[in-house]
């Protein structure tokens, strides 16, 4: 990977839920470090998109891909590529809060365990950064062994972020991550999100989200990559009509 | 104004009258079960003592107690849980997260189901046929519990499947999203969850266990025994086998009615006491458990 260069690249991907062709010759690069938002109608295949870059679609049956998915250089459907892996170095966050019904220390340690971390120094060291940079460690210090579910739904959310964190992923996916939250919370995600030294791929239905916290955008429709680009010109001087529609509210 | 022909008045009515239906089916039932506890409290209640629980019956069992067959109940209920408890729920893990949906997997879960069904004199025969003769088992608390854990095994399983199914996808997703393979997901996360709920079905199954007679006749139960059993091997007493022996079988049916009485009222306790102490265990499993 040459630095600046694309950290997620995929090319040509078509994918199929049994006979429905979800996504259509889709190819986009991601740049390292920096915020890509998806977005499009309900059903244009942008979460699917997503899914596809930690290989969450592996357990939809009757699911089938085509083309290629490359992250940080290396072909995540190759024959050799194990999901496990993948799934470390590309963390996710879902789109309502799914923290585990346990306690936020043990949500936090949840990846670091599977990887073998079981001294008690080492994890509360990785707990205390992991909430520090998901903004939740001055909210949560005090109580970290009451259960993530006693949390408020922006508060949650924060947890999933730092479980996901606390595996020190390269890139973090996230599904719609404020559609299950109020306006104050969503502002402190997204406030995140900008601050965030990571590459970030987020899916969105809300615009003007996508225009905050992004440098670049993706915009899809039925199937079809239509237009991808910076930002600031998908929002100003859109190429395609579709987008201009969408963007607009014409339709969506 | 009845704007669509019912007026409030009507839809008042209708309430009521379904309300008045709802609480006499209720309050049927709860009069029904209450008749019979009442009863067998009454009819039971002088029979029991500290003598009647601790002793070895006597005299043609018109005196003394009924202590084997506490003790052989106890045996074949827990006996039959070590048994349907891990297949049920191994058999309930494979068909909730393994098995790929498909006529295969309607097929085997409504055999489940259909099993569940099954009159208990057929796994009466099943495990006569192959525990005691078969394999050789022999007339014991082993071939009672095997059989006991194969009649409770259907409800077991199903029970334990729904549990599971009803453990939010988001557990599993998040799981397997942070790197946990398919079997870590499902050991960390998904069965804690689900596991109050799998115990309900083993709930209810282990009270079966205790009050089923026709499986344990061939299987299991001597009318009298008159040491503690030595080994899996040995032939049990136990109170159902106990209750319908004394009623039917005896030189004395009629002296030996508050044994009988004392022996029901017995068993429903103990039932109701394994009950209680299984929703315990699941209350506390429960605890920082919802969501």
């Amino acid at each position: 990977m040459v630095a600046g260069g694309p950290i997620i690249e995929a090319r040509d991907v078509d994918f199929y839920y049994g006979a429905f062709h979800a996504l259509k010759g889709v190819s986009l690069d991601v740049a390292a470090k920096e915020t890509t938002a998806l977005i499009g109608p309900s059903g244009c295949g942008k979460s699917t998109f997503l899914k596809l870059l930690n290989r969450m679609n592996d357990f939809v049956p009757g699911a089938r891909l085509s083309g290629e998915i490359k992250v940080a250089g290396r072909s995540i459907y190759g024959s050799d590529s194990d999901p496990v892996s993948i799934r470390r170095l590309v963390g996710m966050v879902f789109q309502r809060p799914n923290p585990f019904p346990k306690s936020i220390y043990d949500n936090i340690c949840y990846g670091p365990r599977l990887i073998g971390a079981r001294k008690k120094a080492d994890l509360d060291v990785l707990v205390e950064k992991a909430l520090k940079a998901a903004a939740l460690w001055d909210d949560v210090k005090d109580k970290l062994t009451k259960s993530a579910l006693d949390l408020s739904g922006g508060q949650q959310q924060r947890v999933c972020i730092a479980r996901a964190l606390a595996l020190s992923p390269e890139i973090l996916l996230m599904d719609e991550p404020t559609s299950a939250l109020d306006p104050i919370a969503t502002a402190k995600v997204e406030e995140w999100i900008k601050e965030a030294d990571l590459s970030i791929v987020i899916v969105t239905h809300n615009m003007q989200q996508a225009a905050r916290v992004s440098e670049h955008t993706a915009f899809f429709y039925l199937g079809e990559l239509v237009e991808f680009g910076p930002t600031m010109e998908i929002f100003t001087r859109p190429r395609e009509r579709r987008t201009e529609n969408y963007i607009t509210g014409r339709f969506g | 104004m009845a704007l669509f022909g019912y007026s409030l008045k009507e839809r008042q009515t209708r309430e009521l009258l379904a309300l008045g239906v709802i609480r006499f089916l209720g309050g049927s039932f709860l009069a029904v079960m209450g008749a019979l506890v009442v009863y067998l409290v009454y009819r039971g209640g002088s029979a029991i003592s500290w003598d009647f629980l601790t002793e070895y019956p006597r005299d043609s069992m018109t005196a003394g107690g009924i202590w084997p067959a506490i003790v052989g109940t106890f045996g074949l209920a827990a006996g039959s849980m070590l048994v349907a408890i891990p297949l049920g729920f191994g058999a309930a893990i494979y068909l909730a997260e393994y098995a790929r949906p498909g006529p295969l997997l309607t097929v085997i879960r409504l055999g489940v189901n259909n099993l569940a069904g099954v009159p208990s004199v057929v796994f009466g025969l099943f495990g006569l046929a192959v525990f005691v003769s078969f394999l050789g088992f022999g007339r014991s608390l082993l071939s009672g519990c095997l059989t006991l854990g194969v009649l409770t095994l259907p409800t077991v399983t199903a029970a334990a499947e729904e549990a599971l199914r009803q453990t939010p996808a988001s557990f599993r997703e998040a799981a397997l999203a942070l790197g946990a393979n398919r079997w870590q997901a499902i050991r960390q996360v998904v069965l804690p969850a689900a596991l109050p709920g799998m115990l309900t079905g083993a709930i209810l199954a282990l009270g079966r266990a205790a009050g089923e007679t026709a499986p344990i006749i061939f299987t299991a139960s001597a009318a009298l025994t008159l040491n503690a059993p030595e080994s899996v091997f040995s032939e049990v007493m136990a109170l159902p086998t106990h209750i319908f022996n004394l009623a039917t079988n005896g030189a004395h049916i009629a002296a030996t009615r508050p044994q009988q009485f004392g022996a029901c009222l017995t068993l429903i306790v103990l039932v109701l006491g394994l009950s209680l102490f299984a929703l315990i265990i699941r209350a506390r499993l429960r605890k920082g458990r919802k969501w």
